[in-house]
């Protein structure tokens, strides 16, 4: 059971250098990037935001506040070649929400062949990024991208739609359509080797390697891009040897941990991937130093799958106590939603070597009590996505949680944009209406997709888990009303580490203090007799 | 009714009976206890302090002064501060100069500090930490003082006194913190052909130098 669970989360670290701005795209190694049935509409969100498209198919909007779909577009208008010059003195007057109409007027009515068309675009891109409306402006940008009427446009473009990759965001539209298919000949170093990591991560999860390792060697060399794409690699590796692990990829995988061009949470994901690989071939103790060089800022709380790892790392070495306290930091406020059903069954594990058999009944009967509805929906074979728990699990980690992230965001902008409901015009707030709608759309089937793949997933850990717990349950059952022979001593107490001079206790009452997260320790003596020590 | 009388009596034995039997459930439903056990932040050695401070206690002036010191923290909670030296300025109160004004009273009349020496044994039993508006976690100590100072006094001159006292210090970083100390002095009656014992109490704020303690 372990060693899946450590295979299981050794490929979460996959999946959650895919959430982090390092690795803005899709990861490579999860298996669970937009595959062809996410892909399959993209045509209709490219280059305009499927505005055209749905236009044309007459499809309805799916959005709260939506607009009809509209008539046919009018006619273009004779345009004053002035409006362009206000529309750019407004924005450099630090005035987007009246730059954004007016440009918006100019782009619809100057042909593409204007020579200021495609500065219109860049431009109200900006200004309704600046308006926080980042996925309308992400339209403009891909468009800039996809038409390259203007060279010195594109340029600044493709660097604007670069930046906008640290958040959440249409990853069909920007990393597959934008940087996935770019010409890569015309473009400066920064851009390129962005590109060429986008266009390497394309290749691998297609499982082209050897075309990915030709993007990956144009990457300057001691770029972030380069480490990110050796992390890539190693990843994409590490599941196809998953049964033999060469033992050189622990050391690639520490080299990556230490690189400072990679952000704090990639270097953190590449020391848990030395950890999880270190524990599976039973090196607890080097998996144990691995985890305690994963870094936390101040008062950061860290993750969950940190803790409850390391707690399974130090029981493995006998660290009961050290593991329990590490429990008792998974009860935390911070952590009381996240879905783990093993903390239970380590809990009672460790409860039931000390000889403490009714609190390791109890502990194991807490997971069927707490996940008591998500197990009926498994067993009633009800849709999982219903289900609260696992719902909350399934979106909360890689793929899924990146289409959730961009779902909400797309929610939150669509609200947004009715603040500019009178300030944008009845046409331009009707396009806008169409370009979120259809984002929306679009995101929430991404989201169901990738959704259903990961709920079962969780519901499969938690099946496992109640399994594992059954077997404990009758095991402690057993040892409950086990007879002790006459003269049976108690087994030798573990030792319990003593409070060194330069250290200081705070008595845990039920107030968790972030910095402290850590730093739990558990005291309980054994109860065991000789017959049945471990 | 005699049996009556006795009810309140098995009502509390009973009681007190049952206290120990609901802790010994607790204790069954969940074992053991949890603490943080955490490497102090902090630690001191060579600590250098910088004083400004004040003699709030006579009527008849406030003294203020700056003062020098030095502490060599043994442990974490016991420590010597072997020196410190303090030179003062006397601030005259309303009631002196009405006395001097209406009453014809001496400006030399009355005894003030002009300066002092003196060296402390510090306890420190209290260590911990405040959450600041949950978004910083700032550490602390509570201190106690117990030593001896001479006083040098305007008009009787040179005068010994024990104090007491108590302070507090909160860490700004590894190298920097800040004290605040409250101390009271019982000056001794010798010197001076004084014949009565004196109070001097001491209310000062000190920037401190740490060195070595997290090496």
């Amino acid at each position: 059971m372990l060693r899946l669970f450590v295979c299981a989360t050794t490929l979460v670290s996959a999946l959650s250098l895919a959430q982090q701005p390092a690795a803005k795209p899709a990861d490579p190694v999860t298996g669970d990037a937009p595959a062809p049935a996410d892909a399959a509409p993209a045509p209709a969100s490219a280059s305009d935001g499927g505005v055209a498209a749905a236009a044309a198919m007459g499809s309805g909007s799916t959005g709260t506040g939506a607009a009809p779909v509209a008539a046919p577009p009018p006619a273009p208008k004779k345009i004053d070649p002035k409006l362009f010059d206000d529309a750019l003195n407004d924005y450099f007057a630090g005035n987007p929400k009246a730059a954004a109409p007016k440009l918006f007027d100019y782009t619809e009515n100057v042909p593409s062949t204007d020579e200021n068309y495609a500065w219109a675009q860049f431009f109200l891109a900006r200004s309704l990024i600046e308006l926080k409306l980042h996925h309308a402006g992400a339209v403009y940008l891909s468009r800039i991208a996809r038409e390259r009427t203007n060279p010195q446009v594109l340029t600044r473009a493709l660097e604007e739609l670069q930046q906008l990759t640290d958040r959440p965001h249409d990853e069909a539209m920007i990393d597959e359509q934008v940087f996935g298919a770019l010409d890569l000949g015309f473009l400066s170093e920064d851009v390129a080797g962005y590109a060429h990591y986008q266009q390497g991560l394309v290749d691998l999860r297609v499982g082209n390697e050897r075309w990915a390792t030709t993007h990956f060697s144009k990457l300057p060399e001691g770029s972030a891009e380069a480490s990110r794409a050796k992390y890539a690699m190693l990843v994409t590796r590490l599941k196809q040897a998953r049964k033999d692990l060469p033992k050189e990829m622990v050391d690639q995988f520490f080299e990556l941990a230490k690189d400072e061009k990679l952000t704090r949470e990639a270097r953190n994901d590449a020391m848990l991937a030395v950890a999880r690989l270190r524990y599976e071939a039973a090196d607890f103790t080097g998996a144990l130093e691995a985890y305690n060089l994963v870094k936390l800022g101040p008062l950061e709380p860290g993750r969950a799958a940190l803790y409850l790892e390391e707690a399974w790392t130090r029981y493995q070495l006998g660290q009961v106590h050290a593991a329990m306290g590490l429990l008792t930091t998974l009860d935390a406020p911070s952590f009381r939603e996240e879905f783990l059903p093993d903390k239970f069954l380590l809990k009672a594990l460790i409860y039931r070597d000390l000889c403490h058999y009714l609190p390791a009944k109890r502990s194991a009967k807490e997971l069927t009590r707490r996940y008591a509805e998500s197990l009926d929906a498994v067993r009633e074979r009800d849709d999982l996505t219903r289900d609260p728990r696992l719902l909350r699990a399934a979106s909360a980690r890689g793929s899924t949680q990146r289409a959730r992230k961009f779902l909400e965001s797309l929610e939150l902008e669509g609200e947004q944009l009715g603040r500019y409901a009178g300030t944008f015009g009845e046409r331009m707030f009707g396009y806008m209406t169409r370009v979120y709608d259809l984002a929306r759309a679009e995101a929430v089937r991404v989201y169901q997709r990738r959704l259903q793949d990961s709920v079962r997933v969780e519901a499969d850990k938690l099946l496992r888990a109640a399994e594992q717990v059954r077997l404990m349950e009758y095991e402690v059952g057993l040892k409950l009303y086990e007879r002790v022979k006459k003269g049976s001593k108690l087994v030798a107490l573990i030792e319990e580490e003593p409070l060194k001079a330069n250290q200081v206790s705070f008595k845990f009452a039920d107030e968790y203090w972030n910095d402290e997260l850590r730093t739990y320790r558990f005291s309980l003596k054994s109860r065991c007799i000789e017959e049945t020590a471990r | 009714m005699s049996r009556l009388r006795a009810l309140p009596w098995f009502v509390a034995l009973a009681l007190a009976l049952s206290a120990p039997a609901f802790a010994q459930t607790q204790e069954l439903e969940n074992p053991g206890v949890t603490a943080a056990v955490q490497d102090r932040p902090y630690r001191l050695l060579h600590e250098l302090d910088l004083w400004f401070g004040v003699l709030p206690l006579d009527a008849f002036y406030t003294g203020i002064y700056a003062q020098v010191g030095y502490v060599y923290h043994f442990t974490d909670r016991f420590a010597w501060q072997v020196g410190r030296g303090a030179y003062g300025l006397a601030a005259r109160s309303s009631l002196r100069g009405e006395l001097e004004r209406n009453f014809g009273v001496q400006p030399t009349a009355n005894d003030e500090v002009q300066f002092f020496v003196g060296s402390d044994v510090m306890w420190k039993p209290l260590y911990g930490k405040l959450a600041v508006l949950n978004r910083a976690v700032i550490h602390g100590e509570i201190h106690l003082l117990a030593g001896a100072t001479l006083f040098r006094f305007t008009n009787s001159g040179f005068r010994p006194g024990i104090n007491i006292g108590g302070g507090g210090r909160v860490f700004v970083n590894k190298y920097v913190s800040f004290r605040l100390d409250i101390t009271h002095n019982v000056v001794l009656p010798t010197g001076g052909g004084t014949t009565s014992f004196g109070n001097v109490m001491t209310v000062n704020l000190a920037l401190a130098l740490n060195f070595g303690g997290n090496d």
